[in-house]
């Protein structure tokens, strides 16, 4: 039974790995997605403004 | 909005396999008699193994298909399949260690299948740092899509020649049991199943990753607008 | 395709960089291996086919990289690129100029390294020609591709080992394996899975370099 530590050892480290992995994803994707947000409500700003640099019909 | 109900469907798909597999490796398949409980191990390192292949065949054909066509989808899937692939390269990497060190006494052979995935990380990883990088967007998928093509062509190559290096020489093992030991029907099942999950998980993994690649793509696009609309003239 | 390799020739007569890099990267490669294994050991013999061969690579490796950055530095790719000439011809120009050079650099190299080694100076010895030959060809072959490639990109030095190595192993495989056993005084026909090897990867990315240059030089 003195395997049973490895065992252990590999699908921990499995499920530790598949975690860290679909966090980092889930990271990125919220920050990405609130840029996204970001960019898009500025567009929309500049445009609903009317600001002179604003290229019309654009 | 598909992309939600993707998230959620696939997720649940992975979870729910995975469980079953998970439920079969510890409760329902019998402990092998020549390695003991170890070798449980096997039930998802083979299948991590088999997918980190097909992840690297889909950053092939996306290559391919992106050098052909030049359309945006064919990089995006080409960069979230290696991204996956690599994750998945890791845990073969990982796992056959741990496998190996109980039962020979080894943590490292130069096994042919085992070196050739080495191999394979190490390409998976220039890959990713070439399009880390690459000085634009355009260039990074380009040369990219290049490696892709020529790395996947070389891994047959590599692995003939890696397996003839070993096999000519006297070596601690020549071959690691594949499924050639798997005569109990359970272990058949339980090697199914968990073939099943992974796939599972490679769908739905690569799913969310490739919403990153699109989500990145939106805001580029966006930068781009951007720039376009506060320049005059 | 004769016409640019022509010109990389000439161009390389005029400054001896590229050959002068490789010669002195061969000589110093082969001279710290050579220290890293004891003089007196008879392990000396069993590793000179290793010797050999890393000498070679790492010296490939920086050559090739030597010869694009100066390209790049001077745009004559830019140049050449903008004449209707067809992509793949300056591909396979590109890589024959690199395996003259390497050539030569060997044709140097080689014979200091049999003399470090106390090779006895049988057929044994000349029979290594075909097999370094034929590995600097498919060294060349995908290491060109990949030098047009690093070359643009941020980490210029780094890039082009971190592609190059992992995708020329079974050249290195190969050729360390013929090498050794042409040297345990074995003929050339022992060694034919080896050289067949060789001869495959040297084919097949030569036409793979071949198709897909053009993207890797692409503005």
């Amino acid at each position: 039974m003195a395997n049973l530590s490895f065992l252990f050892a590999a699908y921990t480290a499995i499920w530790v790995l598949l975690f860290l992995y679909v966090a980092n994803i889930a990271r990125r994707n919220r920050a990405l997605q609130r840029e996204i947000d970001e960019l898009r409500e500025f567009l929309r700003r500049q445009s609903a403004s009317g600001s002179p640099t604003n290229q019309p019909g654009s | 909005m598909t992309r939600r109900f993707g998230d959620w469907a696939l997720g649940a798909l992975t979870g729910i396999t995975m469980l079953a597999a998970i439920a079969m490796v510890f409760l329902y398949v019998p402990t092998d008699k020549a390695q003991g409980i170890v070798q449980r191990i096997f039930y998802f390192h083979v299948p991590a193994a088999i997918m980190t292949f097909v992840a690297f065949g889909l950053v092939a054909l996306a290559s391919a298909m992106f050098l052909w066509r030049g359309t945006r989808f064919w990089d995006r899937l080409a960069h979230s399949a290696a991204e996956v692939g690599m994750l998945f390269c890791t845990l073969v990497l990982v796992t056959g260690p741990i496998w190996a060190r109980p039962i020979w006494g080894t943590w490292w052979t130069w096994d042919a299948r085992l070196t050739t995935t080495l191999i394979l990380w190490l390409i998976y990883a220039a890959y990713l740092m070439l399009r880390e990088f690459a000085g634009n967007v355009d260039q990074a998928a380009r040369y990219a899509a290049v490696l892709g093509i020529v790395g996947s062509v070389d891994i047959p190559i590599i692995n003939r020649a890696v397996y003839w290096w070993r096999t000519i020489h006297p070596a601690v093992l020549i071959t690691r049991e594949g499924g050639s030991g798997l005569g109990d029907p359970r272990m058949q099942a339980t090697l199914l199943v968990s073939f099943v999950a992974f796939a599972a998980l490679l769908g739905w993994l690569l799913w969310v990753r490739n919403e990153t690649a699109r989500l990145q793509d939106e805001v580029e696009r966006l930068h781009q607008q951007l720039i376009a609309e506060h320049i005059p003239g | 395709m004769l016409a640019l390799l022509w010109k990389d020739l000439q161009i390389e007569f005029r400054t001896k960089e590229t050959l002068a890099s490789l010669l002195m990267l061969g000589l110093l490669t082969l001279l710290i291996l050579s220290f890293a294994f004891d003089p007196m050991s008879e392990l000396r013999a069993e590793a000179a086919p290793a010797v050999l061969w890393v000498a070679v690579i790492f010296a490939g490796v920086l050559g090739i990289n030597r010869s694009f950055l100066t390209e790049r530095e001077n745009e004559c790719l830019q140049g050449l690129l903008l004449c209707p000439v067809d992509r793949g011809s300056i591909y396979l120009a590109k890589v024959a100029g690199n395996v003259i050079f390497m050539v030569a650099a060997q044709a140097i190299v080689g014979p200091i390294f049999v003399f470090f080694f106390n090779l006895p100076l049988t057929w044994a010895v000349a029979r290594l020609v075909p097999i370094v030959l034929l590995g600097l060809i498919g060294f060349a072959a995908v290491g060109t591709l990949f030098a047009a490639i690093s070359v643009r990109t941020r980490a210029r030095e780094i890039m082009l080992p971190l592609l190059l190595l992992p995708l020329v192993v079974p050249v290195l495989i190969g050729g360390v394996k013929a090498s050794a056993r042409v040297l345990a005084g074995k003929p050339l026909s022992d060694v034919d899975q080896w050289l067949n090897l060789l001869l495959g990867f040297d084919a097949l990315f030569l036409v793979v370099g071949w198709l897909v240059f053009e993207y890797a030089v692409e503005e």
